[in-house]
């Protein structure tokens, strides 16, 4: 597989989007139109065929990318959005829940860094439960954000679109696996890679691969993929999860957070992963 | 009479956090003062500038400093660059980040030069590179003011706790380590080019956003290829011997590969700065 993204782009050192990116476009290969929204992807990594958009309209490009091809007879190209959380969970939503209900032939592929990272650490609808962002500041009454993280791929998945996948920059194999599997698909695929963001999390730039790998081993961030919106498959099952304070502490975003908070996520990590087994053993998704 | 300040860094360096420590710090001191960071694309890495205006009068003036005072440069390698002196006024002073005395300094003009390790300085108190404040105190000593404790008290102002404590131990280092100041070695200044922050591919050269760098042992490698599939910016090339080659212009000196080596094959080592 050739390396595709020109490098190197002007991501930060450490920059997990722009090994998402790489490891994403080098799985898609060369036959590939990338759209991209103007945020931490866009700018911190680069593809030899692309274009720009908006954040709204996200799901609108693809459609007209792929419309434009198939009027032309053209049907081996994969098209696909390398959006961030921005331009997934929150701004581009209904762009691309539109494009899923008509079940378009694109790929979405969200790098998300759990916040708008290109502009300085900005909440979004991505951010997880307590964290620090400079638009949830850690105060004298209120500490970090107070709602939890949106589950988009269920979102999804609620669409019965073909291919739903979460994946991890930590397990580059499944990643790509993913993707592979994904490419012998027609219509609507999402993949939702977890990039951690080294500024924004606020770790040492080193440990980017050991940050997303524990959020996988804690159960933080499952990784898992859902075909035709219910046959539900675990690709990641460890005999036993890790304490959810290995993946919290190492944040200096989530330093704040006390033994009581930590419990409380860990109860409630333990419920989704007891639920996702479940679901697993079935091989049916249940909500 | 109104003083401009223009400081030159690089993202993560804090050469905005600089700018308002050092205005504020002049207010301490009594005088009228500015911040003013130039916002552009300031990702970690990418060459950073930010203005400070000071002044004994209230400063009316709502503009970039364009004929600077005094030039405070917090990259080691950004120092060895002509371009920093670019634009100076007659006379005045360029504190560099560097490991030589001032007597080596190659940047030339008309200007004054004074230069402190504030990298050394940075890894030492607050065991990371961030040098702003490492070079704050070298600027008290150079310029005379603003006081010690100004800057102190702004530094307790922006920051609290035990990294408060660390900036301050770093402001005391680094004013009793600042060299002397001289004029300029050089009295004729050189060809100053732009520093490029944008571009991509073989148009791109990171290799200057290193601190440290790599340094595989290729003995104790056992080619299970985990720093190349992690490398973020496809600096590893493998080899025909089934070996990593690290590609320099593309290596930015994350240290994930260093972390990733199974072996510990990989060592983390200081870049060492040439002074050409």
């Amino acid at each position: 597989m050739d390396e595709l993204t020109i490098t190197p782009g002007s991501a930060c050192q450490g920059c997990g989007a722009a090994l998402a990116a790489r490891l994403a476009f080098k799985a898609l290969g060369p036959n590939t139109i990338r759209h991209g929204v103007p945020c931490c992807p866009d700018s911190a990594t680069m593809t030899p065929r692309g274009g720009g958009g908006v954040f709204e309209g996200g799901g609108a490009a693809l459609t007209g990318t792929w419309r434009a091809l198939k009027a032309k007879g053209i049907t081996d190209v994969q098209v696909v959005g390398f959006f961030g959380d921005g331009g997934t969970y929150d701004i581009g939503l209904q762009g691309i829940s539109a494009a899923a209900e008509r079940n378009e032939n694109i790929w979405v592929i969200t790098k998300d860094n759990e916040a708008y990272m290109n502009t300085g650490n900005q909440r979004s609808s991505s951010t997880p439960l307590y964290a620090m962002t400079s638009t949830t500041p850690v105060g004298s009454v209120i500490k970090g954000k107070q709602t939890g993280k949106k589950n988009i791929p269920m979102i999804f998945a609620a669409h019965h679109v073909p291919f739903v996948a979460t994946a991890s920059v930590g397990y580059p194999e499944d990643l790509i696996a993913k993707i592979e599997y994904g490419k012998t698909l027609t219509g609507f695929k999402m993949l939702i890679i977890q990039s951690p963001c080294p500024v924004g999390w606020r770790y040492d730039p080193a440990k980017t691969i050991e940050v997303a790998r524990s959020a996988v081993q804690t159960g933080i961030w499952p990784l898992y993929e859902i075909t035709d919106g219910e046959k539900f498959k675990l690709t990641y099952k460890p005999r036993e999860l890790k304490p959810v304070t290995e993946y919290y502490k190492p944040q200096a975003r989530f330093r704040h957070v006390t033994d009581e908070q930590l419990a409380g996520i860990q109860e409630d990590t333990t419920k989704n992963w007891e639920k996702l087994l479940k679901s697993d053993e079935l091989g049916q998704l249940l909500i | 009479m109104v003083v401009g300040i223009r400081i030159h860094g690089r993202g993560g360096q804090g050469a905005v956090t600089a700018s308002r420590l050092l205005a504020t710090a002049a207010y301490y001191d009594g005088k009228f003062s500015q911040a003013i960071p130039m916002y552009g694309t300031e990702r970690r890495g990418a060459p950073v500038t930010a203005y400070v205006r000071v002044d004994d009068v209230r400063v009316r003036e709502r503009e970039l400093v364009h004929t600077p005072e005094i030039v405070m440069v917090l990259d080691p390698l950004l120092s060895t660059r002509q371009t920093m002196a670019d634009d100076m006024a007659e006379g005045g002073l360029l504190l560099l980040n560097a490991a030589y005395p001032p007597e080596e300094v190659k940047t030339g003009g008309n200007i004054r030069v004074a230069t402190v390790n504030a990298t050394n300085i940075a890894l030492e108190t607050l065991r990371r590179p961030i040098t702003n404040t490492a070079i704050l105190g070298a600027f008290a000593k150079a310029v005379g003011w603003p006081k010690l404790e100004s800057i102190e008290k702004a530094i307790r102002k922006q920051f609290s706790g035990r990294i408060a404590d660390m900036n301050v131990e770093a402001i005391k280092r680094s004013y009793d380590e600042c060299s002397e100041v001289i004029p300029a070695p050089v009295k004729i200044a050189g060809e100053s080019e732009a520093i490029a922050v944008g571009g991509y591919g073989v148009l791109k050269d990171v290799s200057s956003w290193r601190v440290f760098q790599p340094v595989i042992d290729m003995d104790k490698c056992t080619g299970c290829k985990n720093c190349w599939i992690y490398c973020p910016e496809t600096a590893i090339k493998w080899t025909d011997e089934n070996k990593p080659e690290i590609e320099w212009r593309k290596c930015k000196g994350c240290g994930i590969c260093v972390n990733e080596c199974p072996v510990g094959a990989i060592e983390f080592k200081r870049v060492e700065i040439k002074n050409e």
